[in-house]
């Protein structure tokens, strides 16, 4: 599976992953890591500050678990590398600080049709959501405008790990076949009330993403 | 009718301000309570585009482009605005 990025909310899904046993974990990550993310990024430390992160966090990862192979990608895929990554998953869970690098993944997952599972998170609130199109809406239904950037946004490394840790019980569940996990549905957690609020998302037929793959499988 | 509103996700301007709830004409749409919401708002501030609205648990669109569906006493409207912390 991949996993981008392995910061705050990607590092404790790759983690709980790896230490559960998921065989084969594909990281990336790019550029070094900076102190500013230290309240969340559970793979990395004040040792690390300035070095790349990739290779860093993949060599803890396999200190968790001597059974699992980790893969790390020291940047971000662009829209071909990400779909050559798709390809070789079984599932892709999407922790990047942008709907850009989102909506690309997805757009690769789709093409690849295997889950996607997103995670975000702002403040202490954070939102998780199970998809694969056609049998749900993919994201680019969801957002098809991409909500703007935003360079600098408020974290509590406490939300990061929880939506991350929920998002790896997603993705076994997927992989494993076990209970019955989010398909199609946003889980949004708002931390400032701590009320958990669960969505039933809606397919838009004529996504530019996902229309051609439900005619194929249609 | 009354209508329950849940504003969550990313915090925005006027959060704070915002209806918990809005008594509405019978017969109103999810635009009436959008247009009703956005009258709520301090001056100068709005919602994002790209706000996702969902009504009794279901996902209607974004605040922009949205199932406009007719509304019923006691729902709740959901307004989710759009967070892509990593």
């Amino acid at each position: 599976m991949l996993v981008t990025r392995v910061g705050g909310m990607g590092g404790p899904a790759a983690l709980m992953m790896a230490m559960a046993g998921v065989g084969h974990i594909i990281i990336a990550h790019g550029k070094t890591m900076i102190s500013a993310d230290l309240n969340r990024q559970l793979l990395g430390n004040e040792a690390l500050l300035g070095k790349p992160r990739a290779e860093h966090f993949a060599e803890y990862l396999r200190s968790m678990n001597r059974f699992v192979e980790i893969e790390a990608i020291d940047h971000e895929p662009d829209d071909r590398e990400a779909l050559e990554l798709a390809r070789r998953c079984d599932l892709v869970v999407s922790c990047p600080p942008n709907f850009e690098e989102r909506l690309r993944l997805n757009a690769a997952s789709v093409a690849a049709g295997i889950p996607f599972i997103d995670a975000a998170q702002w403040g202490i609130s954070g939102t998780l959501m199970v998809l694969q199109s056609p049998r749900t809406a993919c994201l680019e239904c969801i957002y098809p405008t991409p909500p703007p950037f935003e360079k600098l946004f408020p974290v509590v490394g406490a939300i990061s790990s929880a939506i991350g840790s929920l998002a790896a019980l997603e993705a076994i569940k997927v992989l494993s076949g076990t209970g019955d996990p989010l398909w199609g549905k946003m889980l949004s957690y708002d931390g400032y009330r701590g009320i958990p609020t669960v969505v039933s998302l809606t397919r838009n037929p004529d996504c530019r993403c996902c229309q051609g793959a439900a005619e194929t499988a249609g | 009718m009354r209508i329950h509103i849940v504003l969550t996700g990313r915090a925005d301007p006027g959060g704070d301000q915002f209806p918990g709830q809005l008594e509405l004409p019978e017969d109103s749409h999810v635009s009436d309570a959008v247009a009703a919401i956005k009258d709520s708002l301090p001056e100068g501030e709005s919602l994002p585009k790209s706000c996702l609205l969902a009504v009794a648990g279901r996902h209607l669109g974004t605040l922009d482009q949205h199932e406009n569906r007719l509304l019923a006493d006691g729902q709740e409207l959901l307004l989710i605005a759009p967070m892509a912390g990593g």
